[in-house]
Parts: structure tokens; C-alpha cells; sequence
């Protein structure tokens, strides 16, 4: 709003002044998200090194910190490959929709108080819906291909995230009670002031856990990476992709998991609220704490597909229907009964 | 017959046999570094040691006789062992006898690979087991000439080459000195072997002591390709294997056929394939302005076309090469008669000889048959240029028989006592009329042989001089039954043809048609102006300089003597690299496989002349060279039965009186070989380095010698 | 009792804890791999890497041209076109070794008569184009020369199991 303002006392209209200063906030918040995925990048592939007791990535720059850049310049000066008999529109399209939907949805995150580029009252609502709508890009990219290997990745694909959406979709309604609202900063504000009010360390504690997991489903990380199982299936419904197409792919599943990552800390660990409320703690930018956040749950991410193997599909369907499902129907009666006998509902 | 049981196995062998032919029929294997079958027995090698059991020692069985070997004494056949410990211990030891003076430098011995020392060490060396510390004996290296290297090192004294240069070959110029450790195998004073099948000591060496000189180094035998194909060098169609490694002849080897080559080849057939290396014409040409240039194929057909369309048939000519095969010979002549064109000849040495029955112009007795023979007459041959694998076995029949050999021509040294009857051609006369003594002797021998040479027949009385030695063929019972030697038949007329394509030219009659000039009136007919076009088909030995101003078509494979006056030049594939079917002198069809691809942008003479066809507007009706050799069949029916000499078909004198025409003789001309030079008769010997070599130290020296 | 421990476990992720804790430990540990250019682990003397030709003291070329490598080498990867030389010894002409066909089987040394032919300890020889990759003679001697002391070190390291 200070930008707004700014802007109108420049003497521009109001209307362009908000245009403007929405333009801005978005730039910033997309460079500044895409320059830390590189590194998560990196760190992701760091962390799944060490594990296995390697080096990573360790040749471009010190550390190997470029090495993320450099892989871009790879992808996006490689030729991209169009297989013949594809539909050319959709196979281009589908890689577009997955990352733009993938920067969509962080319009409505909040990275510190008031620090959101729409604080709209849906925002969880909205977040749901986005993240629905990323099975197209996979679904098209699938299709598209015009290969049955490529096909049929994307209905694995599709089928997985479908299945683990049902049970994100009732964990989120048991965070929605105790918020008593849609917007993410009400959210946030409700789990204050510090880790007491957080809503993992308290009966929520089990949705959390539903969560971080159907998380990884819902990204296609491991161990529920089956759809893409580079090791045998190669990529999936990415089989036919390369160059800056398959980096569109591959960039839009990572804001997918960071945004993940958020939300874990936003929905259970009181995002940008510093776990004690004394002074050096909160007086460090919520930002930073939520960075924090984001990235130890990124790191639990990595550590995850270090150390837990591939379920079956098989598994994978019954985990998600049979074990979620039920319990976090279940776990919904049981907040909103503990809510109204204890009178804890929000005003 | 006499019973032996071999290896437990009771087999009756032929007493005169050897005791290592009798093994081998009962199926076992004697190594062997002496023995040779086509060699005297020497039994010194010691390799072919078997078991004699109850004799104290192993006995070499190369020289032990069947005969030789009585019954046990209660009467059973002798038992022989090959392969028992006694027999085995022995070829050991004699094996590491041997080893100890060889050196051990198989890998940069050209015999590696191919070497039976090698090969038997194998089987009889032992392994990681060495008691002589000594040091090994050195031998300095022989001058053989320039087609045999040798590396005395190596040599384990089996005198295979001794006993071959001296008995088959018949030029005693090899030998040994010293005995034991320091026997050493020597030319005569660091002479080159003075003999035209001198390449065989290579073949015969058992070890890397004699190799190839050119071959010397460049290939492992492993590495080569070998093809199965026919020499052309000269008229007896010698079996060859050619051995190539990717585009390039690397050596010619003699394949056996006891019919023509036994086992043996001519030095200029087995070291010409360097000549198939160099001077060749890799792309067609034209002459602009005097001058030969590059041109394309469409080019020199469009020339060629233009050319034929402004010039009558009557004042065209074809004439072909001695190289040609049959398939060439007879796409030229349906090309020629298509035109219209009467003057052809594939006699262009201007022999007088074809036309008329087969009989007239082959050698009948075949090859096989001179060692039937009792007495031979050589007419203004020298058969030792000319086929000097024949000439081998004209000695070996001498050496193992009572042949008596008469000569009417120059004489030579033939390896073998000859009577020389004289030079002059009124010699047969006196012989048909018995005034010649040696008339009674061709009269009482059983089966008498008169051999014909192209000298006596290229000569402008040839056709009366073939008549002659008909005449004497017919009065000296010469002409017997049907039928080959061994059959009962005998034939003893012949023809000895100097080039390859002779025989398959006459079969398929490239000869002047009605009205048609021969060789002789084609040259004479350009130089006057009366021929406007000649075709030459690989024809080099005629007279360019009497072609005058006639227009020249050369195919061929070489720039020799023919390129060198064309205007214009069609590039073909040299005997190597094209399948061909060639008729040698006693009419046998062979078929020659190719074994690598023509240069550059040459291609089969076959298919260039179907192509010029094409552009001349009559084309011949074969696409392809089966589509050829079937017509060829369906014309000649003797063509589709190989590897057979033609039948004699008895004393019929329809055929026999039809030989040579009668005339006069030129009694002042004596007859002579047409062959000056026997390293250099054709143009891909002509081409060749170490033909050039051999005929600077054979021939130039020793006709420098004789000045 | 059973159930209800194997109950308790999977609702605690107690699987998940354990294997995090493993992992974590290894997280820490010393790598187990070489950060290569700059450290190299010790090579074999028997290690079949870049091909060489090899010298005697002399200056003269052991290969003699005796053709063994050629023939024994599984990938068809040696050429060798050989002639007199001016002395009349037998020496190669063309000693060409296509490293893109070769498998580094080693056959070649093994046959080799005279050990001319080696494959050296050089393992980094990676190159941009391809035609580099076609070795000729005049490029395999200078790798013998350049690499001549550690071959002759492995050689002799290797000779006792021979």
C-alpha cells in the first residue's frame, strides 16, 4: 500500500499506481523466489549427497553454488526437442501452465505481516483451487506427447495427485477451524505469539504429519515419485520433454514443493512468527523466520528422498484413500467436537 | 597289396607306396618339414618319425616303403603307431633339435601364421622347457635374385628348395654346404635363380628362410582375402588364389590343379600384382588438340558416337588384347556385328589359325597328357617364356620317362636335353617327307606330340606351317582315338597360344567376316586410310605407329603402348577385379572370381561396352553378366561345363585335313618364340617394378652375356 | 502386544526417525569419493589406460610391425600398414588406434612380442572432437615418451606376476 501511495503522489492515477506498485511486488517476489529455488536447488542435491556420503555438485563456482545457473544456461540453450505427431500447442502450453500456475499461487502466501501481494479472505481457498488445477499441466503435457509411455505417466500422475488433494482438503478444514478464517495472515496471526499457539504442537499435531506426507505426494517427491521414477520410467509424463519446455517442468515442480514448505510452516508452525516472542528473536524480520521454516521443511523434503524407498502404487493408493482419508475425517468431528467442548472457537 | 594295421586300423596299401602315404590314407596326420609329394624323397627333417612296433627305433616313415615293411614274424600285418608316446617323444625331440637353431622371431617373420614350423611347434614343442643355453648359430643371407628374400636364420635344412630348383624347375643352381650345425643352402656364387618359376621355393619353404621379396613385410596372411581365380599371363590358365587386403593385390598364390598348374606358377604370374598398382587408367580420357585429358564417361561415349556415326562399317575395326575374357570378347564382337562391322581379329599377333574346327587350334593332348607322351617336337616355341609351368612338366616327364624332345626354331636352354632339328620352317618338310631321322622316332612312339608355337604361327606362312604339322601328325600316327591320354585317346597336334583371351576369342570367332581384314589389313588399311576407327580391346602388342590417322578407341587397363596413341580412353578393370570366364590353350573354361574393385572411376569391360552400346543406339541385350554368360551358353554349349579340357574326338579327317591352309613355306626365316622378353610380354607386367627388375637381371644380362 | 508395538511404531513414523537419525550420521561422515581432478586414488600398475608406443633406450621404436595387436583386438580398433624400412628392418608405416572403438581390454599389450604397444596410467585424455580420438603413430610415440618412466615403473612393478 506504501507503493500505492507513493506512486499516487507522483501523480499518477490511482488505478496505474496500483498497477504499478502490484507489478513491482510481484517482480520482486518472483526474482527473489526463483533466485532461492536455484539454491534450494542445489541444496536439495547437497543434502541427497552427503547422505550417500558424496561431494554434490562442487564444480562451478564455489561449492558448486552456480551450478544451478549453469544448468539453466544448459536447458535453456538445448534444443528443444518436439516429437513428431505431437499437438504442438498443448505439448508447448502444458510446461507454461505448470509454472505459471506454480507462480500463481504464490500471489496469495504471505512472507511476513501484510508482506502479500493479494491478501484476499480466500486465499486457502484459492491455494486449493491453483493447486487442483496443476494436474492439467500434466494431464496436457501427458496427452500431448503423443507417446503411451508419456500418457501414461500423466494418469499416474493425475490419479496420485487427485487422490492425496481429498485429504489435504480436510487436514486444511481442521487448520480452518482453529483460524476461524480463509485468509493465510489470519491464519498465521491466530497461531501467535509463539510456539504455544503453533497448530502442530497441539491436537493438530497428526494433521501435520498428513500433511507433510500428502505434501509429498501431492509434488511427486519420493517416495510417492512414482509417476516420474527416473530410474526406470525415466521422467513420466516428462518422458518427451527437454530443454527450456522440460526446465518450465521441472521449476514448476519445485515452487510447487517450496510452496509446499510454506505452507507447512504457514498452516502449522505459525509462519513468519518467531518461535519465542522475546526481544532479538522478534525483532528479526518475520521474513526471515519464515525462510527459515521454509527451509528446514525443504530440508526434511530432501532428506526424505534420501532416505525413504519408493512405495508401489499399490501402497501408494492405499495410504492415501484407507489410512488418510478416514483419519483426517475423522481427525475434522474430533477438532470441531474439541473446539465447542472446550469452547475454543474462534470469534 | 600289402596289409598294414595303422593306428589299430587294418588298411591295404600299394607296396610302392611310402609308409607316410599309407598313414595318411588310414586317416592319420605325419607332420612332415622334407617330404613333399611332387619332390624326391630326402628323410632328413626327422619330423615324420612313427612307432614301428618291434622295431628298436621310430622310423621315418617319409622314406620307408610299404614293401619295405614284412609281416610280423607269426604273420600278422606290421603294426605302426603315429601318434603313440614313442612317436610322439620322438617328434618331440626332433622338434627341439630343430628349435634350437631357429631363431625366435616369428613376429617379424612374413611366414607367421602360415609357417608349418610354427604350426607343428604347436603340436610337438614343449612348452616352457629350454636346456641349451648356447647361443644360436648365424647364418649370413643369400642373393636369390630379386623375388626371393631370404633370411637363412630360419632355415631348418630340409632342401625343398634344393630338390625343387634342381628337379622340377631344372636350373641346378641351388645347393648345400657344410654338414651338421653349418650346413648352409647357397646359390651357385650369390646367383639369382635363373629359372621363371623360381617364386615356388617360396611356397615350398616350411619355414621363413625363402620369402617374397615385393611381399616382403606388408601383410599377415590372416588379414588378407583370397579369392579363387585364373591367370592370364599366359595361355595355360594357371589356378591362382589372389590374395588382397581391402582395395590392393597383395600376392598371387598357385592353387592345385593337376589338370593345368599341379602346384606350381609362373614368377611373372605370381609377382606381376604390383603392375596392377601402377600406370593404370583410373578415369576415361579424351585427346583435344593432341592432347589426352580427363573427361567423363558420358564425354568419351558422346566422342566415340560422334565419331562412329560419320564413318562407314567398312572402314571400322575391333581388335582384341591377349587379357581379355570371354564375356569382353563377345560383347565387343555383338556390339561390332551390330554395326556392321566385318574387320575384326582377336589374333593380334596375326596368328593364322581360328576359323575353322576346334581341334585346329587347341592344345588337344591337354597338359595332363604330356606326361603320356614319348616324343615331343616343339615348332617355333619356346615353352619355357611361354608356359613355363608346361615346360615343367615337360622335364618332369622327361626326368621320370624315356621322352625324346626335338626342337624346329631357335634354340634355347629348355631345362631339358633337346634335339635340335634345325631353325628353318623346311625342316618339317623333310620331316612329313621322313628325309629327318627324327620323323622315325615320332613314327614309333606310342603317343607322339607335336606342339605348335604361336612364332611359327603369327609368321605370314603360319597357316602353311600348321598344315605341315598336320600333315606330320596324320603320317606319324600322331592322331589316335577319341578320348583324353587316360581314356586311351590321343590327340597329338597342338597349339601352344601365347595369351589368355586366344582361345576364347576363336571359340566365339572374333575373326574378320566375309570381306573382313584381319590384324595384319586393319594396320595395313589405317595407315593408308582405308580404316577410319579401330577399337582396341586391351590390345597392346600391335604396331600403333601403322595406325596413321585412324580414329583410336583404347580399353584397357593400363597407359601402355595402346593408351598412349587413343584419342579416346575407356578405363576397365585389370583380370583381378572382374569375374571372367577364360578359356586356356587346351580349351579348358575357368572362371576367374574378382577379388577387389577397379580404380577410380574404371569399370568391367563388359559393362562398358553395354553402356557405349547404349549411346550408340544398339543395345546389347544383357543387363547384367549372368544375363551375358547365359547367351554366351546358349551359343557355345562347351562354355557352361568349367574346369574341363576339351574332348579329342578321334582321326576324323574331315576335321584333320581342314587344319592350316596349304602353301609355300619361307624356308629363310627361321622360326623363332614371339616372346622378346618374358618378364615383359604384357601391359600389366610392363607396369610392374619387379618385372622390370627380374627382366633387367635375367633377360638384359644374360643377353648382354651372349653379345 | 506385538500389534500394538507395530501399531505404535507406524503411528510415530518411528521407521522415518530411525532412518533420519542413520542418515544424519552419515550426513557428517567423511566422503567417501575424491574430488577428482585435484585428488586422484592410487592406480594399479597393471591399469590399462591411454595407449603408448614405446622406445628402447636408443631412440628406436620397439613395434616391428609383427601385426598381433591387430589381429587380437576384439574391436577391430588397430590398423597397421607395414614395409621395409631403408636399414631393411620391419617397421610400420601406419600405426593408427581408434580409441573410439577401443573396449581398453589390454589384449594388445599381451600380445605385444617386444612391449612396444602399453596402455600407460593416462586415463584423462578426454578431447572435444572426435577425429582427435583417431591416434596415429606419430601421436602414440610421443605418448610412449612422454609417459615412459611411469610405464616402465608399472612394468617392472608387474613383472613378478608374469
Amino acid at each position: 500500500m506504501a507503493l500505492v501511495e507513493f506512486f499516487s503522489s507522483l501523480g499518477l492515477p490511482y488505478g496505474w499506481a496500483w498497477v504499478l506498485s502490484q507489478g513491482i511486488l510481484i517482480l520482486v517476489l518472483s526474482v527473489v523466489l526463483l533466485v532461492m529455488l536455484a539454491f534450494l536447488l542445489l541444496f536439495d542435491r547437497k543434502v541427497w549427497a552427503a547422505v550417500q556420503m558424496r561431494r554434490g555438485p562442487n564444480v562451478v563456482g564455489i561449492f558448486g553454488l552456480l551450478q544451478s545457473f549453469a544448468d539453466f544456461i544448459k536447458f535453456a540453450t538445448k534444443e528443444a526437442v518436439i516429437p513428431a505427431g505431437a499437438n504442438k500447442g498443448v505439448y508447448l502450453l502444458a510446461p507454461l501452465l505448470a509454472f505459471v500456475l506454480a507462480m500463481a499461487s504464490w500471489a496469495v502466501v504471505p512472507v511476513g505481516p501484510g508482506w502479500v501481494v493479494a491478501d484476499i479472505n480466500v486465499g486457502i481457498l484459492y491455494l486449493f483451487a491453483i493447486s487442483s488445477l496443476g494436474v492439467y499441466g500434466i494431464i496436457m503435457g501427458g496427452w500431448a506427447s503423443n507417446s503411451k509411455y508419456a500418457f501414461l505417466g500423466a494418469l499416474r500422475s493425475a490419479a496420485q495427485m487427485v487422490s492425496y488433494e481429498v485429504s489435504i482438503g480436510f487436514v486444511l478444514i481442521t487448520v480452518l477451524l482453529f483460524a476461524g478464517s480463509l485468509n493465510i495472515s489470519d491464519i498465521v496471526n491466530s497461531q501467535g505469539p509463539d510456539i504455544r499457539g503453533w497448530n502442530a504442537f497441539g491436537i493438530l499435531f497428526p494433521m501435520f504429519v498428513i500433511f507433510f506426507i500428502s505434501a509429498l505426494a501431492e509434488t511427486n517427491r519420493p517416495p510417492f515419485d512414482l509417476p516420474e521414477a527416473e530410474s526406470e520410467l525415466v521422467a513420466g509424463f516428462m518422458v518427451e520433454y527437454s530443454s527450456t519446455p522440460y526446465l518450465l517442468f521441472m521449476v514448476g515442480e519445485y515452487l510447487n514443493i517450496v510452496l509446499m514448505c510454506a505452507m507447512l510452516s504457514i498452516l502449522f508452525f505459525g509462519g513468519w512468527l518467531p518461535p519465542i516472542d522475546i526481544w532479538p528473536l522478534n525483532a528479526v524480520p518475520g521474513v526471515l523466520w519464515l525462510i527459515a521454516k521454509v527451509v528446514f521443511f525443504f530440508f526434511m523434503f530432501a532428506m526424505v528422498k534420501a532416505i525413504v524407498p519408493r512405495y508401489r502404487y499399490d501402497q501408494l493408493m492405499r495410504l492415501g484413500w484407507k489410512v488418510f482419508l478416514p483419519t483426517s475425517l475423522v481427525w475434522v468431528i474430533l477438532t470441531a467436537g474439541y473446539l465447542i467442548v472446550f469452547d475454543r472457537l474462534p470469534v | 597289396m600289402a596289409k598294414l594295421i595303422i593306428d589299430g586300423k587294418e588298411i591295404e596299401a600299394d607296396p610302392t607306396l611310402t609308409l607316410l602315404q599309407a598313414c595318411e590314407m588310414a586317416g592319420a596326420e605325419i607332420p612332415r618339414f622334407c617330404y613333399h609329394e611332387r619332390l624326391s624323397i630326402a628323410g632328413n627333417c626327422r619330423m615324420c618319425l612313427v612307432e614301428w612296433v618291434g622295431s628298436p627305433k621310430p622310423q621315418a616313415s617319409c622314406a620307408l616303403q610299404v614293401k619295405d615293411i614284412p609281416p610280423n614274424r607269426d604273420g600278422t600285418p606290421a603294426k605302426i603307431n603315429t601318434s603313440s608316446p614313442v612317436a610322439r617323444k620322438a617328434r618331440e625331440g626332433v622338434m627341439e633339435f630343430l628349435l634350437i637353431n631357429h631363431p625366435l622371431d616369428c613376429p617379424i617373420c612374413d611366414q607367421g601364421g602360415e609357417c608349418d614350423l610354427q604350426d607343428q611347434a604347436m603340436g610337438y614343442g614343449r612348452a616352457s622347457f629350454n636346456r641349451f643355453e648356447e647361443n644360436k648359430r648365424a647364418v649370413e643371407d643369400k642373393y636369390m635374385g630379386p623375388l626371393v628374400k631370404t633370411s637363412m636364420n630360419r632355415c631348418i635344412q630340409c632342401t625343398r628348395c634344393v630338390r625343387f630348383a634342381t628337379e622340377i624347375a631344372g636350373v641346378p643352381d641351388l645347393g648345400a654346404t657344410g654338414r651338421g650345425e653349418d650346413m648352409e643352402i647357397t646359390t651357385y656364387l650369390e646367383k639369382a635363380i635363373d629359372s621363371e618359376l623360381s617364386g615356388n621355393v617360396i611356397d615350398l619353404c616350411p619355414v621363413g628362410a625363402l620369402l617374397s621379396k615385393p611381399y616382403s613385410f606388408t601383410a599377415r596372411p590372416w588379414e588378407l582375402r583370397k579369392t579363387e581365380s585364373i591367370d592370364v599371363m599366359d595361355a595355360m590358365g594357371c589356378n591362382i588364389r589372389i590374395d588382397s587386403r581391402g582395395r590392393e593385390v597383395m600376392r598371387i598364390l598357385p592353387r592345385i590343379n593337376e589338370g593345368v598348374n599341379e602346384e606350381w606358377l609362373g614368377d611373372k604370374s605370381r609377382f606381376v600384382w604390383d603392375g596392377l598398382k601402377r600406370q593404370r587408367l583410373d578415369r576415361p580420357f579424351i585427346r583435344r588438340n593432341g592432347k589426352l585429358e580427363p573427361a567423363s564417361w558420358a564425354e568419351a561415349f558422346a566422342a566415340i558416337a560422334a565419331k562412329v556415326k560419320t564413318i562407314a562399317p567398312a572402314k571400322m575395326a575391333a581388335i582384341v588384347g591377349d587379357l581379355a575374357a570371354a564375356e569382353e570378347i563377345k560383347a565387343l564382337r555383338d556390339l561390332m556385328r551390330s554395326l556392321n562391322v566385318a574387320n575384326l581379329d582377336c589374333r593380334q599377333d596375326g596368328a593364322k589359325i581360328g576359323g575353322g574346327p576346334r581341334q585346329s587350334y587347341l592344345f588337344n593332348s591337354t597338359f595332363a597328357g604330356i606326361e603320356a607322351a614319348d616324343a615331343i617336337l616343339l615348332i617355333g616355341t619356346n615353352p619355357r617364356w611361354e608356359a613355363p609351368v608346361l615346360n615343367a612338366r615337360i622335364r618332369k616327364t622327361w626326368l621320370y620317362g624315356n621322352l625324346k624332345i626335338a626342337n624346329v626354331g631357335a634354340p634355347r636352354d629348355l631345362t631339358y636335353p633337346v634335339q635340335q632339328l634345325g631353325t628353318s620352317a623346311s625342316v618339317l618338310e623333310d620331316l612329313v617327307s621322313g628325309a629327318n631321322p627324327f620323323a622315325e622316332i615320332l613314327k614309333n612312339a606310342a603317343r607322339p606330340m607335336i606342339i605348335v608355337g604361336a612364332g611359327a604361327l603369327s609368321r605370314a606362312d603360319g597357316a602353311a606351317i600348321l598344315r605341315l604339322a598336320a600333315q606330320l601328325a596324320a603320317s606319324t600316327g600322331a592322331i589316335g582315338p577319341a578320348g583324353n591320354a587316360t581314356e586311351g585317346g590321343w590327340s597329338g597336334l597342338n597349339v601352344l597360344h601365347s595369351a589368355a583371351s586366344r582361345v576364347a576369342g576363336l571359340d566365339l570367332s572374333f575373326l574378320p567376316g566375309a570381306g573382313g581384314r584381319d590384324t595384319g589389313a586393319i594396320l595395313e588399311g589405317a595407315a593408308n586410310g582405308d580404316i577410319e576407327f579401330v577399337y582396341l580391346l586391351g590390345a597392346d602388342e600391335i604396331d600403333t605407329s601403322r595406325l596413321g590417322k585412324a580414329f583410336l578407341v583404347y580399353q584397357g587397363t593400363h597407359g601402355d603402348i595402346g593408351a598412349h596413341r587413343a584419342d579416346v580412353i575407356l578405363p576397365a578393370a585389370a583380370y583381378t577385379e572382374k569375374s571372367g570366364l577364360y578359356v586356356n590353350a587346351e580349351g579348358r573354361v575357368q572362371l576367374a572370381n574378382r577379388a577387389t574393385f577397379p580404380p577410380g572411376e574404371a569399370k568391367e569391360d563388359w559393362a562398358i561396352l553395354r553402356a557405349l552400346s547404349d549411346v550408340l543406339g544398339k543395345t546389347l541385350p544383357y543387363d547384367t553378366v549372368e544375363q551375358l554368360r547365359e547367351k554366351l551358353y546358349a551359343e557355345l554349349p562347351h562354355f557352361v561345363v568349367r574346369d574341363v579340357p576339351a574332348q579329342h574326338v578321334g582321326a576324323d579327317p574331315a576335321i584333320w585335313n581342314a587344319v592350316g591352309t596349304a602353301g609355300k613355306i619361307d624356308a629363310a626365316r627361321p622360326l623363332a618364340s614371339p616372346i622378346v622378353d618374358y618378364y615383359l610380354s604384357n601391359a600389366i607386367a610392363r607396369a610392374s617394378e619387379t618385372m622390370a627388375e627380374c627382366s633387367r637381371i635375367y633377360v638384359q644380362r644374360s643377353q648382354e652375356a651372349a653379345e | 502386544m506385538a500389534w500394538l508395538d507395530r501399531t505404535a511404531r507406524t503411528i510415530f513414523l518411528w521407521d522415518f526417525v530411525m532412518g533420519f537419525a542413520v542418515a544424519m550420521k552419515y550426513f557428517f561422515r567423511p566422503k567417501a569419493t575424491l574430488n577428482y581432478p585435484f585428488e586422484r586414488s592410487a592406480l594399479s600398475p597393471r591399469f590399462r589406460g591411454e595407449h603408448a608406443l614405446r622406445r628402447y633406450a636408443s631412440g628406436e621404436e620397439r613395434c616391428i610391425a609383427c601385426k598381433l595387436c591387430e589381429a587380437v583386438c576384439p574391436a577391430q580398433a588397430i590398423t597397421i600398414e607395414a614395409e621395409p624400412r631403408e636399414d631393411g628392418s620391419r617397421r610400420t608405416t601406419r600405426y593408427d588406434i581408434d580409441m573410439v572403438k577401443c573396449i581398453y581390454c589390454g589384449l594388445c599389450q599381451e600380445a605385444c612380442p617386444v612391449d612396444a604397444i602399453v596402455e600407460g596410467p593416462n586415463l584423462d585424455f578426454s578431447v572435444e572432437t572426435r577425429e582427435e580420438l583417431y591416434y596415429d603413430k606419430a601421436r602414440l610415440l610421443a605418448n610412449g615418451d612422454r609417459w615412459e618412466r611411469e610405464i616402465a615403473k608399472n612394468l617392472e612393478l608387474d613383472a613378478p606376476y608374469r
